[in-house]
């Protein structure tokens, strides 16, 4: 497992990575091997406004639709349009080319209640 | 130690395609809602064609499923097409239990109930192990959700999972079905479909070729003894009322919402 030291982490198994006021997020590497092969995201529109804590995508793998939830709130500015053709970026790549949306974040200080790496991989290894 | 669950029998109970996804989904909304877990058994009468929450409409033949009489419902789960009629269909709603990480194990809980069902009739199922193209038929490939006999598929599942909770459902087949699925959905030319029917054909078999009970009363009986042996189920009976608001009927007889269980 691979736990990115520049990132933060949310218990439902979401990274997020803080770009100045907008925070880029997907899936961490232990949520993408236990859904298994991802054949399918669905994306949330642009200019959406998320809620943290609140279901804003869905995945699709062996034919289990799962819930990604928003680790922070804001307005979604972009989202990985990539992910339509080839959704099994977020099982190979998962912290790079994986990412699903970013957002412009409506409180920074959200950031600081999500778990760094250490704190994460603690939380992992305890599942 | 036993595992209070609520038993849905509605082999008996018509409802329509829609219908029933429709009381699939308060099973699980009624879980997330505090409620225990719930098993429910049912048919498809008539017919019905069933796609994956994100299968796209366009593979499906709709002048075709009209001209058969058959409806078609999208399922809150994944997967692809499957033709109901010939199964008979269970659906559980449970939360994740604690120490299941990961889809396939999910999958492989539940599983449990469904062999140990099968086997007090003689069928000795297996998890599938992948296999076969990802093509529009649900049951023309294999994954760690299905139940297989030497490498064909008996038992097709799929999945949601939601707050911390899923539902999951599958078909397990009783016999072939009039009309072929195969017949319903697009191709790309006849010798297309002739080609999906046959790979379809090899990569499945009934509970009627394996010279088990196709009798739904029996196989519904088998999968309920499965699920108390090997998930320590204790099952009270429970009904969905007409407006699918969940009600259980307790042991002594008088009803109580599931919701406040």
């Amino acid at each position: 497992m691979d736990y990115p030291a520049d990132l933060r982490y949310s218990k439902e198994h979401e990274w997020v990575r803080v770009e100045g006021n907008r925070a880029t997020i997907g899936v961490t590497d232990f949520a993408q091997d236990a859904l298994g092969d991802v054949v399918f995201v669905q994306l949330p529109d642009t200019g959406l406004e998320v809620i943290a804590g609140a279901s804003c995508a869905e995945v699709e793998s062996t034919k289990s639709v799962s819930e990604i939830y928003a680790p922070v709130s804001g307005e979604v500015v972009a989202t990985n349009a990539a992910l339509d053709a080839t959704p099994e970026l977020v099982n190979t790549a998962p912290y790079t080319d994986g990412w699903i949306f970013t957002v412009e974040l409506t409180s920074a200080e959200e950031v600081d209640g999500l778990m760094d790496a250490a704190t994460y991989q603690a939380f992992v290894n305890a599942q | 130690m036993s595992v209070d669950w609520i038993l849905l029998d509605e082999l008996d109970r018509p409802r329509s395609a829609d219908g029933q996804m429709a009381a699939d989904v308060a099973m699980l909304e009624a879980v997330l809602a505090g409620g225990p877990p719930m098993l429910r058994l049912y048919r498809w009468q008539p017919a019905a064609l069933s796609i994956g929450r994100y299968q796209l409409l366009e593979d499906v033949d709709l002048e075709r499923c009209a001209a058969h009489g058959i409806a078609v419902t999208r399922r809150p789960t994944g997967g692809r097409a499957l033709l109901h009629g010939g199964d008979l269909t269970y659906a559980v709603a449970m939360r994740v239990p604690d120490g299941i990480d990961g889809v396939l194990a999910s999958y492989a809980h539940i599983a449990g109930g469904l062999i140990a069902g099968l086997a007090q009739l003689g069928v000795q199922a297996d998890v599938a192990h992948r296999a076969g193209d990802r093509g529009v038929a649900c049951f023309a490939s294999h994954e760690g959700a299905d139940l297989a006999i030497d490498g064909r598929k008996l038992c097709g599942s799929a999945q949601v999972q939601r707050g911390g909770a899923l539902l999951q459902h599958g078909a397990v087949l009783l016999a072939r079905t009039p009309v072929n699925e195969t017949d319903l959905l697009h191709y790309n030319d006849e010798g297309q479909r002739a080609r999906e029917a046959h790979r379809l054909n090899a990569a499945t078999v009934t509970m009627e070729e394996l010279g088990a009970s196709t009798d739904p009363r029996a196989v519904a009986d088998a999968v309920i003894q499965g699920f108390a042996v090997a998930l320590t189920a204790a099952f009270r009976p429970g009904r969905l009322d007409d407006a699918l608001d969940l009600t259980a009927v307790s042991s002594e007889g008088h009803r109580s919402t599931v919701a406040s269980a």
